[in-house]
């Protein structure tokens, strides 16, 4: 009898296999974009479910930017504001997130002054697990 | 591609309606070599949303072919997603029906609750089961638009915000159309044949025929999130055994569902508070956590489907019918097309292509078969090394990458216009730009269409205005005529925002109108 981790997996096989039946088989990824992996979750399935819901009422006012100017090479809002909408460009995006993180506290400060109460920290540890591939979270988790 | 001069002189044919069925007849006939005019009263693909190929984790009827196809010739439209039927303790139909119903044409994947969960960590713990798929979602605006492109390097011609307001008569017989520009000129065009591909407005251009086209109409209601708020696209039963579908797909997630036969004014489409929370009541048995996200908009639409009694209107759009009125009903000159699902436009165009040639006696054989479309074939630059040689972002790479594939480098041909005009859809002026030039952007709704631009969370706010300078620039808009564009804009929006208004909602919207009076709203 298989172990659920098992039939997970099969899941996924199975998926491609479908996938490559199909006339002309398994469509090539345009030009390097990552497309989601089906051998791994999608990388929404990464992201904490109690702050997904709170990151989506970022209404990219910009009034964190006020605080924090950026994160990497990214402007502070255009973490929930762009990135965080397709977690599955991130990694190809992962570019523009290097170049240094903001403390904790300039993070604290930041979610402080947002006016519909994005999770300004919680949104920088998302990008930067999901932009960096960390593993889906365990049954139970998240 | 210029659409300046108006349209005269004899074409083969002349196509009206410029949704996803009329560009693939449009690009069918040009690529047998006829000369096409494709006319489309607003913008190519309006009516479109973001599908599943393969109607979703229930669907048996699956065109594997038809799909498969379209994956290979226009990949960068299209994104592979897992379809899941979770199973609910209290009801809708049982997991091994569905499985028995796909059973021979799909294979799909039965799933424990806690495997569910794995890969969607917001199922609620009482789904005990749940079934998977793999299926694929296509931006349907971009799949239009990609056909009128592939059909104008055909050598047809193309014309979006143009209406056919009178068809030419010689006796019974179809002998051209009478189109008003946007401008308001009126012209004459006379062609051969006449394809009415006016999706619900079907019946009004047969009527000007002298045709009778009954049609089963059905209404559509999708709410839009701004981001994806599922890992998977996910069924589920609305209160009355509707199936209501959660799909997430680049940037945003739509939940939709066929809400029922319409029999009202097309100009007048409007979702209520009542389709809003028929929708949330049905998704939220699934993802629990849905209302604490906030909806940026929600927007209803017609679909024609042929006229079948006693059957539900969501079974009805999985077939389409090409109506050869000279057969039908006397009217030389005329060929109808109606319905069928997203996959199967290119065979529905092809069907309607082999009519158009019958009736010109000529055997042209069907070229675009396996055909790429614009940006589906050849190899396009990694994300990094697009961004590195043009100096933009690399999300906005990605976007670029995911809206023109293999053609993104021609997109950033002016090394001056990388800078973002739209920062939540990470749009640069280039594109927008392009957009203008090339895609027949003739508005603000045009390029929220075309390239995105207002569609994520700020809704407008921080980039409207902008966006109206630099089309404006391009378009030789006055700078009053800047200022409308803008306000006509976000009056247009609010018509889809208004239905989904919460708390975080109004913030957003004050900061919107806050920003047009002058406020820093795009700091």
């Amino acid at each position: 009898m298989s172990s659920p981790s098992d039939r997970l997996r099969q899941a996924w096989i199975q998926a491609r296999q479908a996938l490559a039946a199909a006339p002309g088989g398994p469509v090539p990824s345009p030009g390097g974009m990552d497309l989601p992996d089906l051998d791994r979750p999608p990388p929404v399935a990464a992201l904490p479910r109690t702050g997904l819901a709170a990151m989506s009422r970022c209404i990219n006012c910009g009034l964190c930017a006020l605080v924090v100017r950026r994160a990497g090479y990214t402007r502070l809002p255009d973490l929930p504001g762009a990135y965080l909408r397709d977690p599955g460009l991130l990694q190809a995006a992962v570019a523009d997130l290097e170049g240094g993180e903001p403390s904790a506290e300039a993070l604290a400060a930041a979610a402080a002054v947002c006016p519909v109460g994005v999770p300004v920290e919680e949104v920088a540890a998302a990008v930067r697990r999901a932009a960096h591939g960390s593993p889906p979270p365990r049954p139970g988790e998240g | 591609m210029s659409q300046s001069e108006p349209p005269r002189g004899l074409h083969d044919v002349i196509v009206i309606g410029g949704g996803i069925t009329g560009a693939g007849v449009g690009r069918d006939l040009a690529l047998r070599g006829l000369s096409v005019l494709l006319v489309e009263r607003g913008d190519w693909g309006g009516g479109a949303s973001t599908e599943l190929l393969h109607g979703g984790a229930r669907s048996a009827e699956l065109d594997r072919d038809e799909a498969g196809r379209l994956q290979r010739v226009a990949g960068h439209l299209a994104r592979r997603c897992v379809a899941m039927v979770p199973s609910l303790p209290d009801g809708g139909p049982g997991l091994d029906a569905i499985e028995s119903a796909l059973r021979g044409s799909r294979q799909c994947e039965r799933l424990t609750g806690d495997e569910a969960r794995r890969l969607e960590p917001g199922l609620p713990a009482h789904v005990a089961a749940a079934l998977t798929v793999v299926d694929w979602s296509v931006d349907g605006h971009r799949l239009a638009w990609a056909n009128v492109l592939d059909a104008a390097r055909a050598g047809a011609r193309a014309l979006n915000h143009t209406r056919a307001v009178a068809l030419l008569r010689d006796g019974a017989a179809v002998v051209g159309v009478r189109l008003r520009g946007p401008d308001g000129a009126r012209s004459e065009v006379r062609a051969r044949v006449v394809v009415n591909a006016a999706g619900p407005r079907a019946p009004e251009v047969a009527a000007l025929a002298g045709a009778t086209l009954r049609l089963r109409s059905t209404r559509h209601v999708q709410v839009v999130y701004d981001r994806q708020i599922a890992a998977v696209a996910i069924s589920a039963d609305a209160v009355d055994g509707r199936e209501v579908r959660l799909v997430p797909h680049g940037g945003a997630t739509f939940l939709g569902a066929v809400a029922g036969d319409h029999h009202g004014d097309l100009d007048a489409l409007e979702v209520l508070p009542g389709d809003v929370d028929h929708l949330l009541q049905a998704a939220e048995r699934v993802l629990p956590a849905i209302r604490e996200h906030r909806p940026v908009r929600a927007r209803a639409a017609v679909r024609p489907a042929p006229f079948r009694w006693r059957t539900p209107a969501d079974a009805l759009l999985r077939r389409f019918e090409v109506i050869e009125h000279d057969r039908r009903d006397g009217v030389a000159g005329l060929v109808t097309v109606v319905g069928g699902p997203v996959a199967q436009y290119r065979l529905a165009a092809e069907r309607a292509a082999d009519a158009v040639c019958a009736r010109l006696g000529g055997g042209a054989r069907a070229a675009a078969v396996d055909r790429p479309l614009p940006g589906g074939n050849g190899v396009a630059p990694p994300v990094r090394a697009l961004a590195a040689e043009h100096g933009i972002t690399a999300l906005a790479a990605a976007r670029i990458l995911g809206r023109h594939g293999a053609e993104a480098p021609e997109v950033l041909q002016d090394p001056r216009r990388g800078r973002l005009v739209c920062r939540c859809e990470a749009l640069t002026e280039a594109e927008l730009v392009h957009a203008a030039r090339h895609e027949q952007v003739r508005t603000l709704a045009d390029a929220f269409r075309r390239v995105g631009l207002a569609a994520g969370p700020c809704a407008g706010a921080a980039c409207v205005e902008r966006a109206a300078e630099v089309l404006g620039q391009e378009l030789g808009w006055s700078p009053s005529q800047r200022r409308e564009a803008g306000r006509d804009y976000l009056t247009g929006a609010w018509r889809g925002r208004a239905p989904v208004l919460d708390r975080w909602g109004w913030a957003q919207e004050e900061l919107a109108y806050g920003a047009r009076r002058g406020w820093p709203g795009g700091l």
